[in-house]
């Protein structure tokens, strides 16, 4: 009996797999005819977005079914989402990506694969924040220098990142980063390379300038992997180092620590979230209309409401947390030649990994 | 048996120009376009090479050494991985070994679940604030508390981690030899340690091989255990071919890194092919006996293997027990590793289950990794079997070509396919494949060919080719043969690498962010969007729900199709004794099948 089921089991498994065999092709041809073109997937927008995690794709979703917009959202890291959006220009799935910071969005813009448009807000947002022409500003952040306010007092901090590496009661107490492929990394190294421009120096950058990425990898508590850097300000490994703004006061609560930030006299490098229509989009009057919708001073004061963001639409504002905005109101906002880092941040991040990184 | 007759001899064989035939344009079209593509954009940028990727990579101290460092883990797993998974191997089905049952269950924990939960959890026990740390320190105080770390503790970690190709393939290549053969040479006065040496472990070699192959591959793609555990000495190449392939500018480094590791590869695999050649890796017996388990005569010995087989067996659930303790922990506790019974909740489940896109995600990972898994394995069932038999030039260009997807790493295969098919492209018919659901479904397949081919020809091997012959003499076609003798003898690896495929593609990330169809999301989208921002602390709590929930799903898969193959052992000698009895095909001089080179050494047996 035993025998006999084995081999009917066995002769179907060999009949269905045989016929795969042969199947290995087909599902390149059958598949087509099913497997419908995104573009022809009825009416909804699919949006690619960095900015999902944390409940926010969720909220998005529901918001904009209230107002009428079927829209699908796609999360990816911020590189993936820009390497995604370039590597699909000739054949574009999305019709509108958003939450990439001008840097990104830049390299997106110089691959030909956004679509020029004014939002209905424009005049209601810093055209300086994004291009005034393809990306358009919704949110800001600040990338900054916190420490353990509980173990060092505000006199005793360090009042700059080069601080950190210049001087000894710092070193080995401060986080570093182990890659350069987050944007909040990009933006520290930004906001420190940009100070020793020296356009005879090496990627324009003068010889001081990459000694302080020496001294920072040198001097630094490597970060490690799955591990908060508030839990190890916590735990007493490290107690300062690298955060965007809008974490911190989230952090403080679950880890039971207090952080204050570094302001330094130079101001703090601001990393801003963008929207933009993406070039070749199937839906484009429908896309251009929910960008209207979604950067309406509206929709992002209840965005900013309920995730503790800082708004750039000036009209959302009175929305936004009074602290956030407070935060940001006395913020010194760090002069930095954007179109300078974004021509060769590539090349700095290249040069960092290669030679600087231990 | 020169190599151009059997290529003739493969020519007239109408089977052999079919599989032939699809086989060339699947690869032409899937495996070798795309990836000219897309190595062509990025060592070519401007039409022109330029040096500058290997000039860059060379002159770095850094790259060079974690280039060392994935090497020198390749090589090291190579050899420890191979000890341990032989040592589990041995004990849970070769000896007799009190509780091997449970045994076997605590060392297939590797089955479910790895990347960079295991580190995790390998670090909640022996990290400086781990368990087994605080009591070391306890009763030594004078112990460095971050004794765990470096190349030593990634060895350890990755060797733990990566028996699962031993448990699945080699235990099963075990189950097949002739216990008459181990009879014989106990009669002849031959110690358990000689028989193990000389007639046991000869057997397994094709499978070892294979497993030596991966084993060196996934030391090569060390990734997490080196970032978790690995310090500021031991750091592996693997982060930065990451970093280099997604910064536009820098993807030629990613490249030539991804190149020179899988050159590295192929030529492990061309040294263990020549390896294997020439051997007969099956029983030449009218009929074999099954295996039964072996006394450990020495007493002290058998008190030695009982303890270390327990020992293995702590190390290895320990890190599981805890990950799904963690899981329900809040993500604080976690990272600073407080774990106190009483906040154990549900919250981090039900925040993780609870989502809008629900149950979805986890539908279309199943039914994609399914598809994936299946077509890769009964493809692969011809292909592996014709490249086993005829060993020709022919079959080595087409076998190494199906190992290209171990060459690159799979975002850029991604972004190979997506450059190749964003335009109607004669290879496809004039399709389109950008925006299907169809592009992933080809992804997945072609990631998972060379692993799949591997194993499958591994098993192939250790199939006595006389009973193919008998069948053939008695008028048996080709397809008929195949179906009705060759794949009820390899269907229990087939299940096994069917089911790991699956386990493999249920969460992936690196290529479905590239070729996912937005409506048709996978599992690895929702994972990372959960889980990063990296180490927030309800990302990390989800990374730990999602292992376990992964730990489930792949579990029942295991359970269902390795449980059931498992089942099937004890009947698994009917289908070849039965198209064997009537016949009286192994006694057939060789000579009546030409073709067949295996056969031509009959005597070779057992050396």
């Amino acid at each position: 009996m035993r025998t006999l089921k084995t081999l009917v089991a066995a002769a179907v498994a060999a009949t269905l797999l045989a016929g795969c065999g042969g199947g290995s092709t087909p599902p390149a041809s059958s598949g087509e005819a099913s497997g419908a073109p995104a573009a022809a997937s009825g009416d909804t927008l699919v949006i690619y977005t960095n900015s999902n995690g944390e409940g926010r794709g969720d909220w998005l979703a529901a918001k904009a079914a209230e107002a009428g917009y079927k829209i699908e959202i796609v999360g990816a890291g911020g590189a993936d989402a820009t390497n995604k959006l370039i590597a699909e220009k000739n054949n574009p799935i999305a019709d509108v990506a958003f939450g990439l910071n001008n840097m990104y969005f830049s390299q997106v813009k110089n691959e030909g694969a956004l679509e020029a448009y004014q939002p209905a807000w424009a005049g209601e947002v810093d055209k300086g924040l994004g291009d005034g022409e393809t990306y358009w500003p919704l949110v800001k952040q600040a990338i900054l220098l916190g420490y353990n306010s509980d173990k060092i007092s505000k006199d005793a901090a360090p009042k700059d990142w080069t601080d950190l590496w210049t001087k000894d009661e710092f070193k080995s107490r401060y986080e570093r980063v182990t890659g350069l492929g987050t944007a909040t990394a990009q933006l520290v190294f930004a906001g420190i390379l940009s100070r020793y421009r020296d356009d005879s120096g090496d990627l324009g950058i003068s010889d001081d300038g990459w000694k302080q990425v020496e001294e920072y990898f040198k001097n630094g508590n490597p970060a490690v992997a799955k591990t908060d850097l508030f839990a190890r300000i916590a735990s007493g490994d490290v107690d300062m180092g690298q955060m965007p703004s809008s974490i911190i006061a989230d952090r403080e609560k679950s880890f039971k620590v207090n952080v204050d930030t570094v302001t330094p006299s130079v101001g703090v490098p601001l990393a801003v979230e963008q929207l933009a229509l993406v070039k070749g989009s199937k839906k484009k009057e429908q896309a251009q209309k929910f960008i209207d919708w979604f950067g309406s001073a509206e929709v992002q004061g209840e965005f900013a409401q309920k995730f503790n963001s800082m708004p750039v639409n000036k009209s959302a504002q009175a929305k936004a947390n009074p602290e956030v905005v407070d935060f940001f109101a006395d913020l010194k906002q760090q002069d930095i030649d954007w179109d300078f880092v974004q021509k060769n941040m590539g090349a700095w991040v290249e040069k960092i990994e290669l030679e600087y990184m231990t | 048996m020169s190599g151009s007759s059997t290529v003739r001899s493969m020519a007239r064989s109408p089977f052999v120009l079919v599989v032939g035939v699809i086989l060339t344009w699947f690869i032409a079209a899937f495996l070798v376009w795309p990836n000219v593509n897309i190595l062509m954009a990025t060592f070519f940028p401007d039409g022109s090479f330029s040096g500058r990727a290997a000039e860059k990579l060379f002159s770095s101290q850094r790259a060079m050494k974690a280039l060392g460092n994935s090497f020198l883990l390749a090589v090291a797993l190579s050899v420890t991985v191979n000890l341990v998974g032989v040592f589990i191997v041995l004990v849970t089905h070769y000896f007799r070994i009190r509780g091997s049952r449970i045994l076997f269950l605590g060392y297939a924990s590797t089955f479910i679940y790895g990347g960079i939960v295991l580190a995790a959890g390998y670090k909640f026990i022996y990290g400086d604030k781990g368990i087994v740390t605080s009591l070391l320190v306890r009763v030594f105080p004078g112990m460095d508390p971050g004794w765990f770390s470096g190349f030593f503790a990634v060895l350890v970690v990755m060797t733990f981690a990566t028996t699962t190709n031993h448990m699945l393939f080699v235990a099963n290549a075990l189950k097949g030899i002739d216990y008459q053969t181990i009879e014989a040479a106990r009669n002849l006065g031959a110690s358990t340690w000689t028989i193990l040496r000389r007639i046991v472990l000869p057997m397994l070699k094709p499978t070892l091989f294979a497993v030596t192959i991966l084993s060196f591959l996934t030391g090569l793609g060390a990734l997490s255990a080196p970032q978790v555990l690995g310090g500021r000495e031991f750091q592996t190449i693997t982060p930065m071919i990451l970093t280099f392939t997604n910064s536009p500018t820098s993807r030629d480094l990613a490249a030539l890194l991804a190149v020179i590791l899988g050159l590295a590869t192929m030529l492990m695999l061309a040294v263990m092919s020549r390896l294997e050649k020439g051997g007969t890796y099956f029983s030449v017996s009218k009929v074999s006996s099954e295996l039964q388990k072996q006394e450990i005569s020495n007493p002290v010995a058998n008190v030695a293997v009982h303890a270390v087989a327990y020992l293995l067996f702590a190390i290895y659930t320990l890190p599981v027990v805890l990950i799904v303790l963690y899981s329900f922990a809040d993500g604080a506790a976690i990272q600073t590793g407080q774990l106190s019974l009483a906040n154990l909740t549900l919250d981090n489940y039900i925040r993780v289950l609870t989502q809008q896109s629900g149950l979805r995600p986890f539908i279309v990972s199943v039914v994609y990794s399914a598809l994936a898994a299946v077509i890769a394995v009964g493809g692969l069932l011809f292909v592996a079997r014709l490249l086993q038999k005829y060993r020709n030039w022919v079959a080595s260009t087409f076998e190494y070509l199906l190992h290209i997807p171990w060459i690159l790493p799979s975002a850029l295969l991604a972004l190979g396919l997506i450059v190749s098919y964003d335009h109607p492209n004669p290879l496809v018919g004039g399709a389109v494949l950008t925006g299907t659901t169809v592009i992933l479904l080809i992804a997945f397949v072609t990631v998972k060919i060379p692993f799949t081919l591997r194993m499958l020809k591994a098993s192939f091997a250790a199939v006595n080719s006389s009973l193919e012959e008998a069948a053939a003499i008695m008028g048996a076609k080709t397809l008929y043969v195949f179906r009705r003798i060759l794949l009820p003898l390899v269907l229990p690896a087939a299940a096994a690498i069917t089911a790991l495929n699956f386990n493999s593609l249920l969460d992936d990330y690196d290529t479905a962010i590239f070729l996912a169809h937005p409506l048709v999301q996978p599992l690895g989208l929702v994972i990372k969007a959960n889980t990063d921002g990296a180490e927030g602390t309800e990302g990390i709590a989800n990374t730990f729900v999602y292992t376990v929930l992964l730990m489930v799903i792949t579990g029942v898969t295991m359970y269902l199709v390795y449980g059931r193959s498992g089942r099937r052992k004890g009947t698994k000698r009917l289908p070849d004794a039965a198209p064997g009895q009537p016949v009286p095909g192994p006694d057939l001089p060789p000579a009546q099948a030409p073709a067949e080179d295996d056969a031509a050494r009959p005597a070779a047996a057992v050396r």
